[in-house]
């Protein structure tokens, strides 16, 4: 079982959280101009890197804020976890 | 002859306690302080098994968790254990055991024809045969090769245990009470560390129970037994045995299950049986120890054949003497130790050392003691069907590939000894990778990739002196670097026998003209010819060997196989071991019972229940109940002996009649407050938002990214920042991730907050045409007027002393209205709805009846919003706002998406006006066409229309729009129904919707 | 070749089976094939043998990083079904089914097709609707389907909770009589040995690190023994299709996932079917050899680590309990994970790509194994074609712009959510 470290509440057991994803995929900005290809890119395409993965965690059985987890997609290390805007 | 195998004395069984025991249906006797193992030995009883394939006659190997061969099954009945290693199964008063694997007879089983044609079945046999013809496979070969294969019987009942879990957190988890790990444990715990110390077995100690060696001036056992005793006096020390650590997870997450019952002669009603352990450790210790090897010989795995260190343990801990005439058959010098202790309890042992000479300490003491011993000498082959009863040796020549002579000697048990293979399992599933440790042939741990550190023998350390040291020193080390204290404990003295280096050679060559089985996997029936087959056959890579001799991979793992088998594929490939790889050590160390994997979630504890707080009243007034999601919701209220559809049709007659009332309560309820709300909603809704006023609700759609639809339902405004969104029962939990996703992640600039406030309001939907003259008696001092709570109208009233919100909502199609009060009060509120509505009939209706009022209204819901579906199929493309972006709208316009021809929802009559549609069937044009039979559409949800009186369904059909007043067939094959259908609009009654706002 | 039958087994017998041939040749990569098959899984032999077999292409190399076989192909629970919804997976799957029935034979080695049924219990009338929904499509289809009731089910199933303490009761089920079982092995081992017979080189050990485009066309690759010319690569990765696409520039609609799977010890035979359980994700079945075959959800987060966590275990072992309250008394033997090739829509793709000469075949879930031959079969075809079958039409990578999704599910591009 994962140790994942929420910034707002600290080292918590995974089970506690919710999965995601990528955190890489930025969703694009509402009534702007984009191509039928750059759309579907954000919905469907994902790096899917092996490796220090950007991922998003919900602390859905805690302080229900979302955040960012980098962490190993080969080993599943965790180098460090950050709020969403850092 | 009771336990004529018992010595007099010595071991650590209690001689006081004597303890009664079946085993195939004879009564024996055993001491308290026995395990099944030794008990049977005590009474001479070798013969405990069969083996897998061939149904070879086998006894025990070994002593603990590494014995292939004695299962047994334990006890009848809900409480039968398969697959119980009796090696490990601690006595008690009663216990009944039999063997497995054999008909009618463990001493005489039909099975064991197998054996004599085993020629023909070698490794992988099966896939080269049983093919012919095309059908027998699964008609006659396979259920033959299932019977014959399997070990114990499975129990039919449902487990009578409990099992309980555990969650711990310590500074440094120590594997293993060993010297090493006890050591450890003690300096970790002197210098202030909070230690979990755990021992599989019942005993603490490890190699000192058995070993000949003193600690300061004790002996090693006596040592083992003060410090634990001093471990335990401890505060910031839990001492555990019976438990093994039997994963390594992620993130140093040890699991570890402890036995808590079954050794318990009269364990009280809720002792669980195990108990499951999470510990998340800053670090661990691994002082797993190590497992000896066996040598490989003609026919090595018959009764009485077994590890040197299990005949030794027998003796030293049981009592228990494994036979009268041993040999003693070692490549290395503990094997000596083994000869000593028979000859201490004045038996006269027979070495045979595969080696030239030793000139250790260990083997002088043996010479002294004038045991004989033969040097260059080994086991050719060992006789005697059900019991060893003597051996083939003989005098190795110089390249050890063959013999200089032979001789036939006879003999009771044979004590192998193939030098010692560290228990890295932890070390590896931590993510260490093996490296090869030449000297003592065997992979040890090579770079910690957790907080993991793997001391004394588990990482080839095999002196007590450089094991106690490490130990000492790591466990201060480790605790050094956690608590920040500086207190070191100094390492005793200690004595112990000195070993020379083992002989590498381990597999005896086969004398001319024999073609002796030879085994290596002892419960696969893994023999040496099988793996030289793979590997002829090209099955090269350690993998493959593995996957098709089934070499490690029985209930033991291969613990005493595995690397017995790569040294021969490392032989037969001419490759150093390194090259040929091992396999995988994957979770668990041994065999874990499931029930304790699962605990207390079992039953009815499976999955929690949630219950509207009017729950109660919904039983005391015969609700027939059913599961929505984890919710239970009243389906429908019985009375007499109605069915369900006729109960259906009363409570929906009702409500189109009169009034009825509904627990709405699951609904997922979401309070949103903030100055940016209604941009909010304008984005996560498909139509607009920004007007709404102030009192006033409203029906909006949300889509997931892909342009789905994701749910739907309503949001009012409550104040001027403050929303009350509802939505689906199911998708309550993934709404409420969404949009604290979109607020935190996307959109962090928009100031508004989301709650659940699913539990904290009770609601009903009161709906029907005397709803409203219900509602001003409910509410007197409130005017619930057309006019001053219009349809989609909201008001804040009192009820009756009470903060109540009225919503003038309606699912049914109805004038209805939605009553929510804190959940406190729902059954006040809904009991005294029930008394004021008497006068107007008022009835309670279920989700049945429910689900008739909004299918003849073409009311969508979670059988049509099934994740697959767009807003237009749905009829509902006029949510679509054209002004503003939302969620998904730019996955819109695709092609499939834009297709004229799409699904659209329709409602469907049957044309006789009778037949119940079955939900699942699909629409096609003819009902006789050819297979694959193109179809049209699916049948989503059916009713009995009670405004027609007659059935009435909906369906999502392909180019729908065109297709009304097409005739189509319905069909559900699996029914074996065909009903000729008409296709109507959806919106089957009212379909301007004037009631609702009426 | 040698045929494999029981007179060769008995003959062999008698001269202590020293006289096998090599199941597989161990050859060294040639300067030029004709086709390359990146791959040494399941879906990659079956290809390379179709190729062979169908298109006669049978210069081809099949390239390894590790062992063949030992992705999914040898670490899955065995299950063959073609019980689907959608068309375009039903009446792939059902073709696929169509050659499993024939596959020893065809192959000459024993893959153990055993159709003993598969059993998908539901637990509300809502659920059985939905199955029926499905069963219906099948039986449309020409695949076999039928509802069984509670009390049917308590004859093939006796041991299943049909208690007052269930907490979802059982309420029926759909069954596929002829889904069943295969040996996992096998059919690795039997697709090599008969597409080795054919002249593909099975080349284990290679890993490829590269791809030779030139002018949007592909002319070779390169590995860790040397480069290799060809016009034709077929990817056939699975958990490792994002790892090669990096190396071509392309980002795929997929991520790698862990699922876990487990066995318990070996025990007399008592379950005859597979069964799913309806209120979870648990499934299980009963291997030859006796063990309880079991698996269900995935972890639930990216990972190419093959090790699975235990909660997710309890999680599905209590689902297991739920159904079987029996197997609460048995003991897991061995835990494993494996990488699941999860597309954003539960469908595989089996497509050319926009390289002239390069095909994908990915996107499995966790649906892979029961695919082997018609996987192979259709994308054996794509690749000598340069188009797809009418089977694998649908399976376009594509889907992801039109719109043409086949989503089983229903539940979108989580693809986390098992």
């Amino acid at each position: 079982m994962l140790e994942i470290k929420c910034p707002y509440c600290g080292k918590r057991s995974q089970n506690e959280f919710s999965y995601g994803g990528d955190a890489s995929v930025k969703r694009p900005e509402l009534g702007k101009e984009i191509s039928d290809k750059d759309w579907d890119d954000f919905v469907y395409l994902r790096k899917n890197l092996r490796g220090k993965h950007s991922e998003l965690w919900h602390h859905v059985a805690g302080c229900r804020q979302w955040f960012k987890v980098l962490r190993s997609t080969a080993t599943h290390e965790i180098f460090k976890t950050t709020k969403v805007n850092e | 002859m009771s336990q004529k195998f018992r010595l007099i004395k010595s071991g650590y069984i209690d001689r006081e306690k004597k303890i009664s025991f079946k085993f195939n249906g004879k009564k024996y006797f055993g001491f308290k302080g026995d395990t099944l193992a030794s008990a049977l030995l005590a009474n001479g009883v070798h013969l405990v098994g069969r083996s897998f394939k061939y149904h070879r006659p086998r006894g025990f190997l070994g002593s603990n968790v590494e014995e292939p061969n004695a299962l047994v099954q334990l006890y009848n009945g809900a409480k039968t254990e398969p697959n119980a290693v009796a090696t490990t199964i601690e006595l008690v008063e009663g216990l009944v055991a039999k063997s497995q694997n054999c008909f009618p007879s463990v001493s005489f089983d039909f099975g064991a024809i197998n054996n004599f044609l085993s020629k023909f079945f070698p490794a992988g046999f099966y896939y080269k045969t049983f093919m012919w013809p095309k059908s027998f496979w699964h008609k006659i070969y396979e259920p033959v090769i299932r019977k014959a294969a399997g070990l114990g019987v499975a129990p039919l009942k449902p487990d009578p245990d409990r099992y309980e879990h555990k969650f711990e957190y310590c500074d440094i988890l120590i594997v293993g009470s060993g010297p090493s790990g006890l050591a450890s444990a003690l300096s970790a715990a002197k210098n202030g560390a909070k230690v979990i110390l755990a021992e599989d077995k019942p005993r603490f100690g490890g190699s000192l129970l058995t070993d000949e060696v003193t600690i300061g001036n004790k002996k090693g056992k006596d040592w083992a037994d003060e410090k634990i005793t001093q471990l335990k006096l401890m505060p910031n020390v839990i001492v555990k045995n019976r438990s093994q650590v039997f994963g390594y997870y992620d993130h140093n997450m040890m699991v570890m299950f402890e036995r808590t019952r079954d050794h318990i002669e009269n364990p009280s009603q809720f002792t669980p049986r195990q108990r499951l352990w999470y510990i998340r450790a800053k670090e661990v210790i691994i002082s797993t120890g190590s497992i000896e090897r066996p040598l490989v010989f003609g026919n090595n795995d018959r009764p009485g054949i077994m590890l040197a260190s299990a005949a030794k343990e027998y003796m030293k801990v049981y009592g228990v003497i494994v036979g009268k005439k041993p040999i003693i058959f070692t490549n290395n010098d503990s094997g000596y130790d083994t000869a000593i202790e028979f000859k201490k309890n004045g038996i006269d042992p027979l070495i045979l050392d595969v080696r030239s000479n030793s000139e250790s300490s260990v083997a002088k003491e043996a010479k002294n003691l004038k045991i004989n011993i033969k040097f260059s000498y080994g086991v050719v082959n060992a006789l005697g069907y059900k019991k060893v009863n003597s051996a083939v040796i003989g005098k190795l020549n110089k390249e050890k590939s063959g013999y200089d002579n032979l001789e036939n000697i006879s003999c009771d048990c044979i004590c192998v000894s193939g030098n010692w293979t560290p228990t890295v399992h932890l070390s590896s599933q931590s993510g260490n990778k093996l490296k090869f440790d030449d000297e003592i042939n065997a992979f040890v741990p090579n770079q910690s990739r957790q907080n993991e550190s793997t001391i004394g023998s588990a990482r080839g350390l095999f002196t007590l002196k450089e094991t106690l040291e490490e130990g000492f020193t790591k466990g201060y080390d480790l605790s050094k670097k956690i608590t920040g204290k500086d207190l070191k404990t100094p390492t005793p003295t200690s004595n112990e026998r000195i070993y020379e280096q083992h002989d590498k050679f381990w597999c005896m060559p086969l004398p001319k003209k024999k073609n002796y089985k030879r085994c290596v996997d002892f419960q696969n029936d893994v023999y040496v010819s099988d793996i030289e087959l793979a590997v002829s056959e090209g099955f090269r890579s350690i993998e493959h060997v593995k996957r098709y001799t089934t070499l490690g991979m029985a209930t033991d793992q291969g613990r005493t196989s595995n690397l017995n088998g790569l040294q021969l594929v490392s032989n037969i490939e001419k490759k150093i071991i390194p090259e040929v790889g091992h396999t995988t050590f994957r979770p668990p160390y041994t065999p874990v019972t499931i029930g304790t994997i699962v605990g207390r979630e079992v039953g009815k504890h499976y999955r929690p229940t949630r219950k509207s707080p009017m729950h109660s009243w919904h039983t005391r007034n015969n609700a027939v109940f059913v599961d929505a999601g984890l919710w239970l919701r009243p389906r429908y209220y019985k009375q007499n002996k109605e069915t369900l559809l006729e109960a259906a049709k009363r409570e929906a007659t009702n409500v189109r009649n009169n009034i009825g009332i509904c627990d709405v309560t699951s609904l997922g309820k979401i309070d949103i407050k903030g100055p940016d709300s209604a941009e909010f909603l304008n984005r996560v809704y498909t139509n607009s938002w920004m007007k709404l006023p102030v009192g006033k609700a409203r029906y909006g759609v949300m889509l997931r990214e892909d342009g789905v639809v994701f749910d739907d339902g309503t949001t009012t405004r409550i104040s001027e920042n403050h929303y009350h969104m509802t939505t689906t029962t199911a998708q309550a939990v993934n709404v409420l991730s969404h949009l604290e996703y979109y607020l935190q992640v996307v959109w962090t600039e928009l100031n508004v907050n989301v709650l659940s406030t699913t539990e904290q309001w009770a609601g009903v939907a009161l709906a029907g045409p005397n709803s409203r003259n219900l509602l001003s008696k409910l509410f007197p001092e409130t005017d619930v007027s057309n006019e001053s709570l219009p349809f989609m109208g909201f008001k804040q009233a009192d009820f009756f002393g009470v903060p109540a919100r009225i919503f003038r909502i309606s699912f049914s199609g109805e004038l209805a209205y939605e009553i929510n009060v804190e959940s406190g009060y729902g059954v006040f509120m809904w009991e005294k709805i029930m008394e004021i509505g008497q006068e107007m009939n008022i009835e309670p209706y279920g989700t049945e009846a429910l689900s008739t009022l909004r299918i003849e209204m073409g009311h969508v819901a979670g059988s049509e919003i099934d994740g697959r579906v767009i807003a237009s199929d749905l009829s509902l493309e006029g949510m679509l706002s054209k002004k503003k972006d939302f969620i998904g709208k730019r996955s819109l316009n695709r092609t499939a998406f834009l297709n004229p021809e799409r699904e659209k929802i329709v409602g469907v009559v049957p044309l006789d006006k009778k037949t119940m549609i079955p939900e699942g069937s699909h629409l096609v044009m003819d009902e006789n066409a050819d297979l694959p039979n193109p179809k049209l559409g699916h049948i989503s949800a059916s009713c009995w229309s009670v405004e027609y009186n007659n059935p009435f369904s909906l369906a999502i059909l392909k180019d729908g729009n065109k297709k009304i007043g097409v005739k189509l067939y319905a069909l559900s094959p699996l029914k074996n129904k065909s009903i000729p259908v008409e296709i109507v609009s959806s919106h089957y009654v009212d379909p301007k919707g004037k009631r609702v706002r009426s | 070749m040698q045929k494999y039958s029981i007179f060769s087994l008995i003959k062999n017998a008698f001269t202590n089976h020293q006289n096998w041939d090599v199941a597989w040749r161990d050859p060294e990569p040639k300067k030029e094939y004709d086709a390359i098959i990146i791959g040494g899984g399941g879906h990659g032999l079956a290809t390379a043998y179709y190729l062979a077999k169908e298109h006669k292409i049978t210069n081809i190399a099949i390239l390894e990083k590790g062992w063949i076989g030992g992705g999914n192909v040898g670490r899955n629970t065995t299950i063959l079904r073609s019980n689907y919804m959608w068309d375009a997976n039903g009446l792939f799957y059902e073709h696929g089914m169509k050659l499993w029935e024939n596959l020893s034979q065809e192959l000459n080695y024993n893959v153990m097709y055993s159709p003993r049924g598969i059993i998908n219990l539901a637990h509300s009338d809502a659920q059985l609707n939905a199955y029926a929904r499905r069963g219906n499509s099948m039986r449309l289809n020409g695949i076999d389907a039928l509802m069984l009731g509670r009390n049917e089910l308590k004859k093939m199933i006796p041991f299943a909770d049909f208690s007052e303490t269930a907490r979802f009761p059982i309420f029926g089920a759909l069954m596929q009589p002829r889904g069943g079982t295969a040996r996992h092995d096998a059919v690795a081992w039997g697709y090599a040995r008969q597409a080795d017979s054919m002249g593909v080189d099975i080349i284990q050990h290679c890993e490829v690190i590269g791809f030779d485009i030139q002018d949007g066309k592909i002319k070779g690759v390169q590995t860790s023994r040397g480069n290799i010319k060809t016009k034709k690569v077929g990817l056939c990765v699975a958990g490792s299709t994002s790892l090669l696409a990096e190396k071509l520039n392309m980002k795929l609609p997929i991520e790698a996932h862990v699922l876990q799977a487990c066995v318990s010890e070996p025990l007399k035979p008592f379950l005859d079917h597979v069964v799913t359980f309806g209120a979870g994700h648990f499934y299980c079945s009963q291997s030859d050899k006796g063990e309880m075959v079991m698996g269900g959800d995935l972890d639930g987060y990216n990972s190419y680590a093959q090790r699975g966590n235990l909660p997710t275990l309890q999680h599905v072992l209590s689902e297991g309990v739920a159904m079987f309250p029996n197997l609460s008394r048995l003991k897991i033997l061995r835990t494993w994970g494996g990488i699941m090739d999860m597309s954003m829509d539960g469908s595989p793709v089996i497509d050319k790509s926009h390289i002239e000469g390069l095909y994908l075949n990915f996107g499995w879930c966790y649906g892979g194994f029961k695919a082997t031959p018609v996987s192979g079969w259709t994308f054996a075809y794509t690749i000598a074609q340069d188009r797809p079958h009418k089977l694998n039409e649908k399976f376009k990578l594509n889907r992801f712009n039109t719109g043409h999704l086949i989503d089983e599910k229903g539940v979108g591009t989580k693809t986390w959510i098992g």
